[in-house]
């Protein structure tokens, strides 16, 4: 309670600043008409709430308005208040049941002045105030400017505008939590929920900062609850207002408030003032309080006879900055991140705030005499210790390196000798009796490595760069290990490198999970060439019955021609060799598919990327056709040769179609052409393009694009690109995914120039 | 002037089949004209050429069935031929007035078939709009008054009443229904209304 206290700790101070004024007024003005004379009608005031007596936001507002409208009015206030009850109760007749409510209840006793509390009731009021109170000015609170500006209300209807600043409150979380890159963002599925939707979407697309969003919009209270107990703990999460969940049960905002931020794993944001203290952080929000005062301000101008036509709405300069400490310590927000001006609410001085000279001086005193003491221990031990060290650090290095099956070695040029740790042998199968020397590690290794090995002792020249290269190690059984040699140098005075040293490491097992991997990995993309070619078998076999429609009606004309009695032989002749023409059509068909098939090791070779282009269209002819898509093909002239496996490079062409047909198809504007292209890209690489006029990528897909089993399509695997990327980063380039400028996605696959590849090896 | 030989208008976007199949025909006899795409074959369709269309069902720019809707106008007998025969393809081809549904490989015989059959309605409607016109013109060479004759006449009413439907005698009436039935080339009442009827007149 001491805490609620210290919160509203301003509020007393004001009352008496405000009694202060009232008095100087009333001793500075005696007039008559100014002084609270019993005999004169009281003004009254109808204070209308949206909701029922169970939100806090309206009840602050409704408090603070009331007590400075009972402080300040030179004139009695009687004030009135009823609850329009209207999220809970939505059925039609509701509100036509109120307004007819109201009219009975206020007939002998008709308002001054109604204010509306919530942003639901001025709605209200703006439709049926000719039914209990015609002509009767309005001042409203709880408006957002869209709002406002949604239902433009007549002119003598004024108030306070809120502007519940998600964009500043979202600037709050960004600067507690610079790392965070998800965001989550809470509203429910009420009249005033569904107002944040659009809002929420538009301030974050514009922040600067691009966040993973996830917006937990009209869920049921059971699955929200649910899909925001697994929010990572590093997100943020921003909480609107849940006056209704997706199942349409009601809620009151600031309750949601204190359960969701009970069971949140990350942050909770929120702009509204009355969350505070329920467990969120906290945001940039105004008090309602301060709005209640505004508001009745207002009231009390017009009441005393200015025109209401006259005072535009506006909006409450009391905005700030506000957090819950509580909640900061929860989630361990550092206070010192937070934003100048900001207020911290629930904060008990500690020890530091209040002593914090002393503290500082304490602990100096005591760093300075620790330092003294720690600096002659080590000056008293540290030569005793160095010699012993450097022999203990042999040993153990020597034993460390021998546990994790390392070997040490150690080779100067000039002289040709080698030092060796004992773990070599085991290594490279040498017996004891052998001396460790460099021609009986090189006999040790399998003929065909030798020379990597010897260069790989002669040419690990780039200073202070370690040199790399597996080998392997035939052991006098036969037995075949591969060993990795790490190289390094060191130079003499002059800096000529004869001093080399580095580390044997057995990479055996390593090499067989490479092996291993490098299978699946040909397994799994061979199944996706057999799925892929599947999906297309329609249009496939389509392209088949094609030369074998134009073999048949051939043959059959020739059939007919030489049945006659005097035959036109050229036109058979003509007949015959069309058939033959359609057969290699037909096998080329055939070959393209069975390559595509075939299941077997990768085979590197010269490829002509514009020859794959030409052909993977031309396999995909009949799926164009069929789905009525466009191509465009751009091939560069003269385009340099890369060097791979062609089959595996065109599965990725393959798929990027695919991939592009589907989009251009979901966007059904067939019309627009999937554009291939070619070119040399300048530098070593040639590139492929595949352009379509589909709907392009959304926010944070591009990065999940290459990620295995993330699919946007209702029967996707989600493993094409995952393949697609692998097999390009195998053959040294690189595929990139984006949004095209022209609307739409583009997939850009670079590849290396064969030449530059060769001339490298 | 227009060729008038029946003349069967091929369009397949694959050269290789167009080809063949065009081969196919002429050495049958027929007269070919063959189009490696919809949108030539439309703009320089004439469709006062007696003759039929054999169109491939699936085009790039526009396939069969467009084309097919495209041709509605001109009562061109249509026949298609697909790679892919499936049933509701080929259910909206008969419904919008296809007269066959080949699937490729396309054997001679059944296209020939076909094709004799597409001859067949393609004269039969020919004869029946030539009549059509003849009968129109000579209709169109009545003054008002024997066409109100002819109207009554075809009605079943004799010369007594129309003279009294139209205000006048029976022999004005009976100098009009001769020059009338001399101009529509008419002996009997009953060539008449037979005539009518093929015009629509009642």
């Amino acid at each position: 309670m001491a805490v609620v206290g210290h919160r509203f700790a301003r509020a007393p101070q004001r009352v008496l600043a405000a009694c202060g004024i009232l008095v100087l007024l009333v001793l500075a003005c005696p007039l008559p008409g100014a002084s609270l004379r019993a005999d004169e009608p009281p003004r009254r005031v109808l204070m209308l709430h949206a909701f029922n007596y169970t939100f806090p936001a309206t009840t602050e507002v409704a408090e603070a308005a009331r007590k400075r409208l009972l402080e300040r009015s030179p004139r009695r206030v009687e004030i009135d208040a009823d609850f329009l009850d209207l999220a809970r109760i939505t059925e039609p007749g509701h509100e036509l049941r109120m307004a007819a409510f109201l009219r009975d209840k206020y007939a002998r006793t008709p308002p001054d002045l109604v204010m509306t509390l919530g942003s639901a009731a001025l709605p209200f009021v703006i439709q049926h105030r000719n039914t209990f109170a015609p002509k009767v000015p309005v001042v409203f609170t709880g408006i957002s400017p869209q709002t406002y500006a949604a239902l433009r209300p007549p002119s003598d209807v004024t108030g306070i505008i809120t502007e519940f600043n998600l964009d500043k409150t979202l600037a709050l979380a960004e600067q507690l939590q610079p790392d965070a890159r998800r965001l989550y963002v809470i509203a429910g599925s009420g009249a005033t929920d569904r107002r944040w939707h659009s809002v929420a979407r538009t301030v974050i697309a514009n922040r600067t900062r691009t966040f993973e969003t996830t917006y937990l919009f009209e869920l049921p209270y059971a699955q929200l609850v649910t899909e925001l107990s697994r929010v990572p703990r590093d997100a943020i999460v921003i909480l609107l207002t849940v006056f209704a969940d997706g199942e349409g049960r009601t809620f009151i905002p600031a309750e949601v408030a204190t359960a969701l931020s009970a069971i949140s794993p990350a942050p909770v944001y929120a702009p509204y003032d009355t969350y505070i203290g329920n467990g969120t952080v906290g945001g940039f929000v105004e008090t309602f309080g301060s709005v209640g005062v505004a508001a009745a301000d207002l009231a009390l101008r017009v009441m005393a006879g200015e025109d209401p036509t006259t005072l535009p709405p506006r909006t409450n300069a009391d905005q700030a900055y506000r957090v819950d400490l509580r909640a900061l310590q929860r989630w361990g927000l550092r206070e010192s991140d937070l934003p100048p001006g900001a207020v911290v609410l629930f904060k008990q001085p500690g020890i530091w705030d209040q002593h914090r000279s002393l503290v500082l001086a304490a602990l100096a005193v005591f760093a300075v005499q620790t330092a003294f003491a720690a600096a002659l221990l080590i000056q008293q031990r540290r030569r005793k210790r160095a010699e012993l060290l450097l022999k203990e650090s042999e040993e153990r290095m020597t034993f460390a390196a021998a546990s994790v099956n390392i070997a040490l070695w150690q080779f100067d040029r000039k002289t040709n000798e080698l030092w060796a740790t004992e773990h070599c042998r085991a290594m490279f199968g040498l017996t004891s009796n052998v001396p460790l020397t460099r021609d009986t590690f090189l006999s040790a290794i399998h003929p065909e490595d030798r020379a990597i090995a010897m260069s790989s002792l002669q040419e690990a020249s780039t200073a202070g760069r370690a040199a790399v290269s597996d080998v392997r190690v035939v052991w006098p059984d036969g037995q075949v290990r591969w060993v990795r040699i790490r190289t390094r140098w060191h130079s003499d005075e002059r800096g000529a490198p004869h001093q080399l040293s580095g580390i044997f490491a057995e990479v055996t097992d390593q090499k067989a999970a490479e092996t291993e991997a490098a299978l699946q990995r040909q397994e799994v993309a061979h199944l996706m060439r057999v799925s892929v070619l599947g999906q297309l078998s329609g249009a496939i076999a389509h392209e088949v019955n094609q030369p074998l429609t134009a073999i048949l009606s051939n043959a059959q004309a020739a059939l007919h021609l030489l049945a006659q009695e005097s035959p036109d032989l050229a036109e058979i002749r003509d007949a015959l060799r069309d058939i033959v023409e359609e057969d290699n059509r037909a096998e080329q068909v055939i070959r393209r598919l069975r390559s595509l098939l075939k299941k077997g090791e990768s085979r590197i070779e010269s490829v002509d990327l514009n020859d794959l282009v030409s052909s993977t269209v031309a396999l995909l002819h009949g799926e164009l056709v069929a789905r009525r898509i466009n191509i465009e093909v751009r091939l560069a002239a003269d385009l340099p040769a890369t060097s791979g496996d062609s089959v595996q490079l065109q599965q990725v062409l393959l798929n990027l179609l695919m991939n592009a047909m589907d989009a251009t198809a979901s966007a059904g504007g067939a019309t627009k052409p999937v554009t291939v292209s070619t070119w040399i890209a300048g530098g070593p690489a040639i590139e492929l393009r595949v352009r379509d006029r589909g709907p392009g990528l959304a926010l944070g897909q591009q990065e999940l694009a290459f990620e295995p089993f993330y699919t946007t399509k209702e029967h996707g695997l989600g493993l094409g690109l995952s393949i697609c990327s692998t097999i390009v980063n195998a053959h040294g380039g690189r595929l990139t995914l984006a949004n095209d400028q022209g609307g739409g996605a583009v997939a850009i696959m670079s590849l290396p120039i064969r030449e530059y590849q060769v001339a490298a090896q | 002037m227009t060729d008038r030989t029946f003349t069967v208008f091929l369009v397949d976007d694959d050269p290789g089949v167009l080809k063949a199949v065009s081969r196919l025909l002429r050495a049958r006899g027929y007269q070919v004209r063959s189009f490696a795409s919809p949108h030539e074959f439309l703009a320089q369709h004439d469709a006062a050429i007696p003759g039929c269309a054999v169109l491939d069902l699936s085009m790039p720019e526009l396939d069969g069935l467009a084309l097919q809707a495209a041709l509605t106008g001109a009562q061109r007998p249509v026949i298609f031929i697909t790679g892919k025969g499936d049933i509701p393809t080929s259910v909206r081809a008969m419904k919008a007035g296809a007269l066959d549904f080949l699937t490729k490989p396309v054997s001679d015989q059944d296209l020939l078939d076909a094709i004799a059959r597409a001859q067949e309605q393609d004269t039969n409607t020919r004869r029946l709009h030539a009549e059509l016109a003849t009968i129109a013109a000579r209709i169109a060479s009545l003054t008002p008054r024997e066409r109100e004759v002819l109207t009554h006449v075809v009605a079943g009413r004799l010369n007594k009443q129309i003279a009294g439907d139209l205000g006048t005698v029976e022999k004005t009436i009976k100098v009009h229904r001769g020059r009338m039935m001399e101009k529509m080339g008419v002996r009997t009442v009953a060539d008449l209304v037979r005539m009518a009827e093929k015009a629509g007149l009642h």
